[in-house]
C-alpha cells in the first residue's frame, strides 16, 4: 500500500498525519497519549477469557473446561452480546466494557506460523512476524520518536531487560514486587559516594550505573510515599496488580515517562487447567485486577492500553483437560479513545471447516495493523514512523474504527 | 580484558618508560586476566586456594584440562551435600510418599500457603516444617553451596550443573515439581554433566521433575480410560519443547506432525510413585499405532521407541550446532564466533556427544583465552563469585542473603518458569537500576567479613585506592561492587 492510500485508509487520522514536518516537531509525538501494553507469557487461552459461548462447537470441543454459558450462576461466563461472554473471574472489567472503555479483537495475531513461545515472543517484541532478531524492541524504537534527551519515557516493571524494551533509546527499569520500594545501600551517604566515584568512567557500564542510581532513589521514593497513603486498611497487593500500581505511580510521578510495558507469566496451561474456577481462573483474576487498576491510573483521554499474548491456544482441550500451543487469539485494548463496549474485525467460530490447521483459531487481523491503527490514530505517528516500528504493517480497512483519533 | 586497562595517568608515563619496562606491566596484567578468566566461567570466581591450585598446575589453561578430568571424576561419586541441606535428596519414594502427605492433609485442610520467601526470617531457611517447601529451599541452598564452596563441590561441576540444569529447565513453582527440583539437579544433570549427551536427556526424560514440569506424566494415547472412565489422551508439552529446546532447536527441520508423533512415540512414559528410579513405562497408556518422526517409521516397541527416538534426536546434526551454541555463548560470548561454534559441534559430533571431549575443546580454543571475547556476569555468576571470595556459604544467612537477592535481580535459583531456562547474555542482565542491587547484595555480605586482599591484583589502580579511602566494614563489599567483579 502505498502513503497516499495509507493515509486516506486512516480517514480521522490523515489530517494529524498531514500537518507540515515542522509542526509535527514542535508539539513532541507522545504529549497527546500514554500507551501500556501488557505482555500476558505463555500463550494465554482467549477462547477462556471471551467465551463464544454461542457457538455449539465451543462447548463441544472443551467438554471438561468449557466456561458454562451466561445464565445468571455463578461459575457463568458473564454475557458480553450474541456472541461473547466474560469468563466469570474477570468480572471487574465487566463495567470498563459497560463505560465503552474496553474492546477486544477474537481473531488476532501474528502471521508466522510458529508455535514455539521464544519465537513467538521475540517476533511480538520487536514487531517484525518471521525474523528472529533485531537489534531493538518496538516499544524501544517507539521511545526513541518520543524522546528529546532528558532521560527515558519508556520503563518496564519486573523484568530484567524485556526485548521489546531493548535498544538504543535510554528506559527505565524496575522489578517486581516490593523491591521496587527500597533504596537500599544507596540511602547510605557514604557507600552511595564511594559506588558513584568507582562508577565515575565514561563506559557504558559506568554510565548505567549514575542512571540506575539516579532513577532508583526516585522510584523507591515515589513508591514509598505512595505505599504509605494507599496502606489504609487495603489488602496487600501482590504480582501483576502490584507491578501495575508502581507503574501508574511512577509514570504519574514523572510525566515524561509516556510508555509502560507490564507482564506476567504462568499462561502456558498445557493440563488441568481449569473452567470457572482453577489455574487459567486464578490468572485471569489478577489480569482482570490490574486491568481495573490500570484503567484508574491511566484514565487520561489519550491513555492506551494493550493486551496481547504471543499465540492463542487449541481450539479443543486436549488429553490432559488443558489446551496446547495455537495461533490466533483475543487482543485487548483499553482506553477513552478506544471504541468500546465491542468487539472488533472479524470473527468465524469453531467449526473444524474455520480452524487454523484444523485446531486453532485463525488470525483475522495482523497484531502489526492493530498497533499501526493505535499509533496513528492515538499519537499522530506518520506512516514512515509506523513502517519503522512495524515494517511491512499494513492498514485494516477493518480496523478502521478501532480507536478515535486525538 | 578491558577492565584492567591501565589508568590514564601511569599510561602517559609508561609511554616515556622503556618498552621494558611496559612489557614487564603488561606480563603481570595478561596473567591475571587468564587467572580471573579461567576461575570466573569454569567456576565461580578466584579464591586464595583455587589460586593456589592454579599456579601450581603451571598456569590457567593447564589447570583448566585438569579440572575438566577433576569435574568428570566428581560426577561419578556422590555429592558431598552438607547435612544441614540434604533433605531434598533423599530417596525418590520417600520423596513422593511425603507429598502425597501433604497434599492430602492439604485437602482436609492443614497448612496451607504461609509467608514468602522474602518475609521468612533467615534463621529458618531451611527448615520451616512444610514439606514442599523445605525441599525447594534446602535444593536451592545447596546450588548456593555448590557453586560458593569448592571444598563442597568441584566449581567446574557447579557450572556444568548450572548450564544443564538450565539448558533442560524445570520451575520449582509448579506444584508437583517443587519437591522434586534438587534430586533432579543432582541425580539427572550433575551425575551426567559431564557424559554422554544422551544419557543425560534420558536420564532428564526418566525423572519425575520432568515428567511432571512437561507434563509428560499425564500424556496418553488418545481415547485411553482414566480411572473413573473418563477419557484421556495427549499433551504436545513435553514432545515439542524436547525438539525446541532440548535438542534440534526451533529451525531444526520439525514439523506440527512430528510433535505429534514424537508425543504419540512417548505415551506411556510415567512417573512411578513406589520405584526407587520415580520412572516406568505403562504399556497400557502406550499408543501402539504406527508413527514417523522426522522421516523415519516406528513401529510398536513400547518403551524402547521413545529411548529411540530421544537418542536419534541427540545425535542430529541440528542439536550439535544447537549445544555448541549454547556452550559458546555461555562460557565465551554473548555472540560466539563461528568458527568457535564450528569447532565444538565437530567435537560434539566427533565423540558422540561426549560432553567431556566438548569441554576439551573448549578449553583448547584460542577464542576462550581472547582478551576481546567479554562476558558480563549474570546475577547468578555475582552472587556466586562474590559469595566464593568471601570464603563460600554453608549457613543459613549468607544463603538467605543470596537467594532474597537472586529472587529480586530476576534470577532465582530453580525459579525460571519456561522450558527455555535463562539467558546469559549482557543484554539481559545488565541494566541500570539492577546494578544499584549487586552493590546492596555486595555491602551487606561484606559487612561481616574480613577484607579479600587476593582479589587486590584484579582490581585496576583507581578502584583499590578509592576503596583504601573507605572504613573497613565496607571495603569488602565495595570491592565486590566495583566494576572490575561484574565481568567474567
Amino acid at each position: 500500500m502505498n502513503r497516499r492510500r495509507f493515509m486516506r485508509a486512516l480517514g480521522a487520522a490523515a489530517s494529524a498525519l498531514a500537518l507540515p514536518r515542522s509542526w509535527a516537531q514542535a508539539a513532541p509525538l507522545l504529549s497527546n497519549g500514554r500507551l501500556v501494553v501488557v505482555f500476558l507469557r505463555g500463550a494465554y487461552d482467549g477462547l477462556s477469557a471471551t467465551v463464544p459461548y454461542a457457538d455449539p462447537d465451543y462447548a463441544r470441543h472443551r467438554p471438561s473446561i468449557a466456561i458454562p454459558a451466561p445464565d445468571g450462576g455463578a461459575d457463568a461466563a458473564l454475557r458480553l452480546d450474541a456472541t461473547f461472554a466474560l469468563h466469570p473471574a474477570l468480572a471487574p472489567l465487566l463495567p470498563l466494557w459497560q463505560e465503552r472503555r474496553l474492546a477486544f479483537l477474537p481473531c488476532a495475531g501474528s502471521p508466522d506460523p510458529t508455535r514455539s513461545h521464544f519465537e513467538a515472543q521475540v517476533q511480538w517484541e520487536i514487531g517484525m512476524p518471521g525474523r528472529s532478531n533485531a537489534p531493538r524492541g518496538w516499544l524501544n524504537a517507539l521511545a526513541g520518536l518520543g524522546g528529546g534527551g532528558r532521560g527515558p519515557v519508556a520503563i518496564g516493571v519486573g523484568e530484567s531487560n524485556p526485548k521489546i524494551l531493548s535498544g538504543p533509546a535510554k528506559v527505565r527499569l524496575i522489578p517486581r514486587g516490593n523491591a521496587a520500594a527500597r533504596e537500599g545501600v544507596l540511602a547510605n551517604e557514604r557507600a552511595r559516594q564511594a559506588l558513584l566515584d568507582l562508577y565515575s568512567g565514561s563506559d557504558a557500564m559506568a554510565q548505567a550505573f549514575r542512571q540506575g542510581a539516579d532513577s532508583r532513589i526516585t522510584s523507591a521514593q515515589a513508591l514509598m510515599s505512595e505505599m504509605q497513603s494507599a496502606d489504609n486498611g487495603a489488602a496487600a497487593a501482590a504480582g501483576l496488580l502490584l507491578d501495575a500500581r508502581h507503574l501508574g505511580t511512577l509514570m504519574r510521578d514523572n510525566r515524561r515517562l509516556r510508555l509502560g510495558f507490564l507482564s506476567a507469566g504462568g499462561w502456558d496451561t498445557h493440563a488441568n487447567q481449569g473452567a470457572a474456577a482453577g489455574l487459567l481462573a486464578n490468572n485471569l483474576r489478577n489480569l482482570g485486577l490490574a486491568l481495573a487498576q490500570l484503567r484508574r491510573d491511566f484514565a487520561e483521554p489519550g491513555d492506551l492500553v494493550a493486551v496481547v499474548s504471543e499465540f492463542g491456544r487449541t481450539a479443543a482441550e486436549n488429553g490432559t483437560r488443558g489446551t496446547d500451543h495455537g495461533h490466533g487469539n483475543t487482543l485487548w485494548l483499553m482506553g477513552a479513545r478506544v471504541a468500546g463496549g465491542r468487539w472488533h474485525g472479524d470473527w468465524t467460530g469453531l467449526s473444524a471447516g474455520n480452524l487454523h490447521d484444523g485446531r486453532d483459531l485463525p488470525v483475522h487481523h495482523d497484531f502489526r495493523s492493530v498497533f499501526a491503527q493505535l499509533l496513528a490514530a492515538g499519537f499522530g505517528l506518520r506512516e514512515e514512523q509506523i513502517q519503522d516500528l512495524f515494517p511491512g504493517a499494513r492498514f485494516d480497512p477493518k480496523l478502521a474504527g478501532l480507536v478515535r483519533a486525538a | 580484558m578491558r577492565f584492567l586497562r591501565v589508568p590514564a595517568l601511569p599510561r602517559l608515563a609508561l609511554a616515556a618508560a622503556s618498552a621494558f619496562a611496559l612489557h614487564a606491566q603488561a606480563e603481570p596484567e595478561a596473567a591475571a586476566a587468564a587467572e580471573w578468566r579461567a576461575a570466573s566461567r569454569l567456576g565461580y570466581g578466584p579464591t586464595p586456594a583455587l589460586l593456589e591450585d592454579m599456579r601450581r598446575a603451571g598456569g590457567p589453561k593447564a589447570w583448566a584440562l585438569q579440572q575438566i578430568d577433576a569435574a568428570t571424576a566428581a560426577s561419578r561419586s556422590p555429592a558431598r551435600i552438607p547435612a544441614a541441606m540434604a533433605r531434598f535428596n533423599e530417596p525418590l519414594e520417600q520423596t513422593f510418599e511425603a507429598f502425597r502427605a501433604e497434599r492430602a492433609a492439604r485437602k482436609a485442610g492443614g497448612a496451607g500457603p504461609q509467608k514468602t520467601a522474602a518475609g521468612m526470617p533467615p534463621g529458618r531457611l531451611l527448615d520451616t516444617g512444610i514439606f514442599s517447601r523445605d525441599m525447594v529451599r534446602s535444593a536451592a541452598a545447596w546450588r548456593i553451596a555448590a557453586c560458593s564452596a569448592p571444598d563442597v563441590e568441584n566449581p567446574l561441576l557447579a557450572r556444568m550443573t548450572e548450564f544443564w540444569f538450565n539448558h533442560l529447565n524445570v520451575f520449582a513453582g509448579k506444584g508437583p515439581v517443587r519437591p522434586f527440583v534438587g534430586h533432579y539437579e543432582v541425580n539427572a544433570i550433575r551425575a551426567h554433566a559431564l557424559g554422554r549427551f544422551e544419557d543425560l536427556l534420558l536420564a532428564s526424560a526418566r525423572h519425575p521433575a520432568m515428567l511432571f514440569y512437561l507434563d509428560q506424566a499425564q500424556s496418553v494415547a488418545e481415547g485411553t480410560r482414566g480411572p473413573f472412565g473418563n477419557a484421556r489422551g495427549l499433551n504436545e508439552n513435553y514432545a515439542r519443547e524436547l525438539k525446541e529446546l532440548h535438542t534440534l532447536g526451533v529451525d531444526g527441520g520439525y514439523t506440527q506432525d512430528d510433535v505429534r508423533s514424537l508425543a504419540r512415540i512417548l505415551t506411556g512414559w510415567t512417573v512411578a510413585p513406589r520405584d526407587p528410579s520415580g520412572f516406568r513405562f505403562a504399556p497400557r497408556l502406550h499408543d501402539a499405532g504406527d508413527k514417523r518422526l522426522l522421516g523415519v517409521a516406528y513401529r510398536e516397541g513400547g518403551e524402547r521407541e521413545g529411548e529411540e527416538a530421544i537418542r536419534m534426536l541427540a545425535r542430529q546434526p541440528a542439536t550439535a550446532r544447537r549445544i555448541a551454541g549454547r556452550l559458546a555463548a555461555f562460557f565465551v560470548s554473548d555472540r560466539p564466533p563461528a568458527a568457535l561454534v564450528d569447532r565444538l559441534a565437530r567435537a560434539f559430533s566427533a565423540s558422540q556427544g561426549d560432553l567431556r571431549a566438548t569441554l576439551r575443546a573448549l578449553v583448547e580454543s584460542p577464542e576462550f583465552w581472547q582478551a576481546d571475547q567479554a562476558l558480563f556476569k549474570t546475577p547468578v555468576d555475582f552472587a556466586c563469585s562474590a559469595l566464593a571470595a568471601l570464603g563460600g556459604a554453608r549457613e543459613e544467612r549468607p544463603i538467605a542473603l543470596a537467594l532474597r537477592f537472586l529472587a529480586g535481580a530476576g534470577q532465582p535459583i530453580h525459579g525460571w518458569q519456561t522450558p527455555d531456562g535463562y539467558k546469559t547474555d549482557a543484554a539481559t542482565w545488565l541494566s541500570p537500576e539492577s546494578l544499584t542491587r549487586r552493590a546492596d547484595f555486595a555491602i551487606a555480605l561484606g559487612r561481616a567479613a574480613s577484607e579479600p586482599d587476593f582479589l587486590a591484583p584484579f582490581l585496576g589502580e583507581a578502584t583499590r585506592e578509592r576503596i583504601a579511602r573507605e572504613p573497613a566494614p565496607l571495603r569488602p563489599g565495595l570491592m565486590l561492587a566495583s566494576p572490575e567483579f561484574m565481568r567474567k
